[in-house]
């Protein structure tokens, strides 16, 4: 950073490259990542490695672990599909309306990004308990949220909607209105004006977005356990299982766990960016 | 009709942005909405596509009213300034898209974007990427797009307005060609005069919301009714004359004699008169001139470019005390803007510094009534005050006219009037109306001595002011005696032209009508000065009619709301202190009168000298 500063913005115009050489910038890439990313997390599967083939299975394949993944990946999911649809609602209204107490409601999107996410999770079990506000009316029609998946999804929902409301905001504000009025004079109704012309402008932003919140609900800890109940099987999300097998000083066994967790995440997260490329590929050639 | 406007208007927070627009736009016609950015032109263009809502008035196309129809049941064809092309779409698919739309058959489709394609000359691009082409193709291909569905109608926004001058050009003729070829009703909207000659059947200009005038090109440049036209279509020197019946004279200048009609008006009187800076003839002295002298000037400025020469002439003493209304860039310096060709120039070559004689080839005299201001006061402190008042600046800068300060004693609110000052009457006037030019400005006081004194002495309008009053919103408009009605429509549209405010006509009719049922007789008067409005003076009036006293109604509805401003139009000058006594007290709006005496006095026809053009054409041949 101090590199780019230092420099005079009359060369910047007049170099190729903003930055020093491509030898400096891409070894200082690979330390960094190697450092704070790759080691660490070889460190685990080292680890892991440790334990014989049986001991691993018997840990990560016990039922107890089976119903966190599902519980894990499969909150994850829902509350980031969730957040596709409302997030993009959120960022549509406030990219495209200009209401009384619009700079607020912008304003408390980043709540849930500064908030200790123990205090969004004690916040929503206040709310969604059996005696809570919202929890009270809800048992009334036979829903349960607190200490159920339900309360689960929810939590990770409230913990990911700034990524993608967040990320969803600045593509929105490029689709010119102009492309949907001139849809609209060509003929097309509000619908298939949506379909054609503003979802394919707004879709890479939404799978980035869709990957910032699955990943970070996968991740997420804190304010899940006040909310799930953390029955085994049932309300127990995988880091807490993780949690559970280090204060029981089972590093291998949490190590384990946590390579599983890893496998997965990396696989998911690799499939989202594959489609990410092929439809940026396939949609913009803008550069050429 | 293709297209036709009916008053249409549009408010957007609390400000008019179109305002009273009627137009008719004849079938193949290309029509050009010209105007200053602000104007309102590119709303007016989204409202007929159906993209922006209006609140009042009606749209209709062929002939189907479509004020409340949606954009995509308008079959209107759309092209924006940025193109607004799809960009994740191929070529093809953005000129298929409106086809597609209505679920056209793949054959068909593909049959009727080849056809396109061979009319914008983009031939064989079908699979390129919006961001692979150049602006002035993305520009073809948004045209093409806009045609596919075959629309009634084509609406050109601003089309050139990202490309270089070489591409607008090139693709200014393909789109002239393609609305030939097809013959399909167009309009477009551009800020650039020189677009709009090009293309134009006739063009339309707009200002302030506005539409001001109407017209083919070469008759709009030639014949301008308004100041804005007159420097907005080319450049334009605008100058103050008297007009008498014997002819012009600028200044303490020689008289002028173009060959037109003497004016009917038979007193002298102001006019603001246009002279274009090719139609001023300059040579070494008076006697080598061929167009009527008109003053003596010294070169101050010359640019070079290109074809022509333009050169800034600093008037002589003769013209420099007269009436030069105040140009553009505010500069209080008398002087004229000169283009000469290169022939020109050849034959009589100049430097600045040298002294010129100033011949007028010809010279266009503007129909406006309202030519100048003079603020009237008791004392030299007052008047400067007064002439500094937000609203009078404002109109003057407006109108690109001056105001002028004139002291007199008598108008004192204790002094005594002179005797026999009112009863002054035409024949006294006569001799002395050379000082009462241009339309009375004075502070509001609480009698009519003042305004009948200035009426007395030959002033037509007076306009009383209140300190602080801002530009009106509203401008209601009265006449009490049929034989002030043309005057003060005159007047009215004159004024408007440079506010963005709403004309009312408040109709009055007297209490017994009310019961007149079913047609009242006056409403046929009503209607008739609707319609005269529009005809001649291109002034689109809303109605309002009451019953009762006058003065009492006005009165009722100036205590509305403020922001209003009132024009009052009389014909018998003792009913000012009579009748209207209550409205010229009224501290909260100001007060336009326009007073015409009883016998029919018309508005000055405008005035050329075509015939001295053409000897001046000849001159160096």
């Amino acid at each position: 950073m101090a590199a780019v500063s230092g420099v005079d913005r009359r060369t910047l115009v007049r170099q190729p490259s903003v930055l020093p050489g491509f030898g400096l910038t891409f070894g200082f890439t690979t330390f960094f990542l190697s450092a704070l990313v790759l080691l660490p997390l070889a460190a685990l599967v080292f680890m892991a490695a440790s334990m014989s083939w049986g001991e691993f299975v018997h840990v990560v394949l016990s039922a107890r672990a089976l119903g966190s993944y599902r519980l894990s990946f499969g909150a994850s999911f829902l509350a980031a599909t969730i957040n596709l649809v409302f997030g993009f609602v959120i960022a549509w209204t406030l990219v495209r309306y200009r209401f009384p107490g619009r700079k607020i409601v912008d304003a408390l999107i980043d709540m849930p990004f500064a908030l200790p996410t123990a205090v969004s999770g004690i916040a929503l079990t206040t709310v969604f308990a059996q005696n809570g506000w919202i929890g009270q009316y809800l048992s009334l029609l036979g829903i349960r949220v607190a200490y159920t998946w339900i309360g689960v999804t929810v939590a990770l929902t409230l913990i990911g909607m700034p990524f993608m409301v967040r990320t969803l905001q600045p593509a929105i504000a490029e689709v010119q209105r102009d492309l949907e009025d001139a849809a609209e004079t060509l003929g097309a109704g509000r619908l298939y004006v949506f379909r054609r012309i503003v979802l394919p402008a707004v879709l890479p932003a939404m799978l980035t977005g869709f990957t910032l919140a699955f990943a970070r609900a996968v991740g997420e800890y804190g304010s899940v356990i006040f909310i799930a109940g953390n029955i085994p099987k049932k309300t127990e999300i995988t880091p807490l299982l993780i949690v559970i097998h280090l204060q029981e000083f089972d590093y291998k066994g949490a190590a384990a766990l946590g390579s599983v967790m890893l496998v997965m995440s990396f696989v998911v997260l690799l499939t989202i960016n594959l489609i990410h490329s092929w439809g940026r590929r396939r949609l913009v050639a803008t550069a050429h | 009709m293709s297209i036709s406007l009916d008053q249409v208007t549009k408010r957007y927070q609390g400000s008019t942005v179109v305002n009273d627009v009627s137009i008719d736009i004849g079938d193949g016609e290309f029509f050009v909405l010209l105007g200053p950015s602000g104007s309102g032109k590119s709303t007016l263009l989204r409202a007929v596509a159906g993209l922006t809502g209006v609140d009042h008035g009606r749209i209709s196309l062929h002939g189907r009213d479509v004020t409340h129809l949606a954009a995509r049941r308008r079959g209107v064809g759309l092209v924006f300034q940025n193109y607004a092309l799809f960009r994740h779409m191929t070529v093809a698919d953005n000129i298929e898209f409106a086809l597609r739309v209505r679920r056209m058959r793949a054959a068909a489709r593909r049959a009727r974007r080849n056809e396109l394609l061979r009319l914008v000359a983009l031939e064989g691009l079908d699979d390129r990427l919006p961001a692979q082409l150049s602006g002035g193709q993305q520009q073809r291909v948004a045209v093409a797009r806009a045609l596919a569905h075959k629309p009634e109608v084509l609406l050109l926004d601003e089309p050139f307005g990202a490309l270089d001058a070489k591409i607008r050009e090139e693709l200014r003729r393909t789109i002239r060609q393609v609305q030939r070829e097809l013959g399909i009703t167009t309009v477009l909207v551009t800020h650039d005069q020189e677009e709009a000659f090009a293309l134009a059947d006739r063009i339309g200009i707009m200002n302030l919301g506005r539409l001001l005038e109407v017209g083919r090109p070469d008759d709009l440049y030639a014949r301008p009714a308004t100041r804005f036209v007159a420097t907005f279509l080319g450049a334009a020197n605008l100058l103050l004359a008297r007009q008498s019946a014997d002819g012009l004279s600028f200044g303490n200048g020689p008289l002028i004699v173009p060959h037109h009609e003497p004016s009917s008006h038979g007193r002298a009187h102001e006019v603001v008169t246009v002279l274009r800076p090719e139609e001023i003839e300059l040579a070494p002295a008076r006697d080598a001139l061929r167009s009527p002298y008109m003053a003596e000037g010294t070169v101050e400025e010359i640019l070079f470019s290109g074809a022509l020469e333009r050169l800034r002439v600093r008037l002589g003493d003769g013209l420099a005390g007269a009436h030069v209304v105040r140009s553009e860039n505010l500069s209080e310096e008398p002087y004229l803007e000169v283009t000469r060709t290169q022939h020109e120039q050849r034959v009589f070559p100049l430097a600045p510094g040298l002294p010129v004689a100033l011949g007028v080839r010809r010279l266009h005299v503007l129909p406006t009534p309202l030519s100048s201001f003079v603020a009237w006061a008791p004392t030299a402190a007052l008047a400067e005050t007064l002439a500094r008042e937000p609203l009078l600046a404002e109109l003057a800068t407006r109108m690109k006219t001056r105001i002028a300060i004139r002291v007199e004693p008598a108008l004192a609110e204790s002094a005594p009037l002179p005797e026999g000052a009112v009863a002054l009457r035409d024949s006294e006037a006569e001799e002395t109306d050379a000082d009462f030019s241009g339309a009375a400005v004075i502070r509001g006081s609480n009698d009519a001595r003042a305004v009948e004194w200035l009426l007395a002495r030959g002033v037509d309008e007076v306009l009383i002011l209140r300190a602080g009053a801002a530009a009106p919103r509203r401008v209601l408009i009265h006449w009490v005696n049929e034989s002030a009605r043309r005057a003060t429509l005159a007047v009215s549209a004159s004024l408007l032209r440079h506010l963005s405010a709403e004309a009312v006509y408040v109709g009055i009719l007297p209490e017994h009508e009310r019961a007149d049922a079913p047609r009242p007789l006056g409403m046929r008067a009503l209607l008739d000065a609707r319609s005269e409005a529009a005809a001649d003076h291109g002034l689109d009036m809303r109605t309002e009619l009451g019953y009762g006293d006058v003065a009492q109604e006005l009165a009722l509805r100036l205590a509305e709301s403020p922001d209003q401003l009132l024009i009052l139009g009389i014909s018998d000058a003792a009913d000012l202190g009579g009748r209207f006594a209550e409205l010229l007290t009224n501290p909260a709006s100001p007060l336009l009168i326009v007073y015409r005496r009883s016998e029919l006095q018309a508005v000055p026809a405008p005035l050329e000298s075509s015939s001295r053009a053409a000897s001046g054409r000849l001159r160096y041949a």
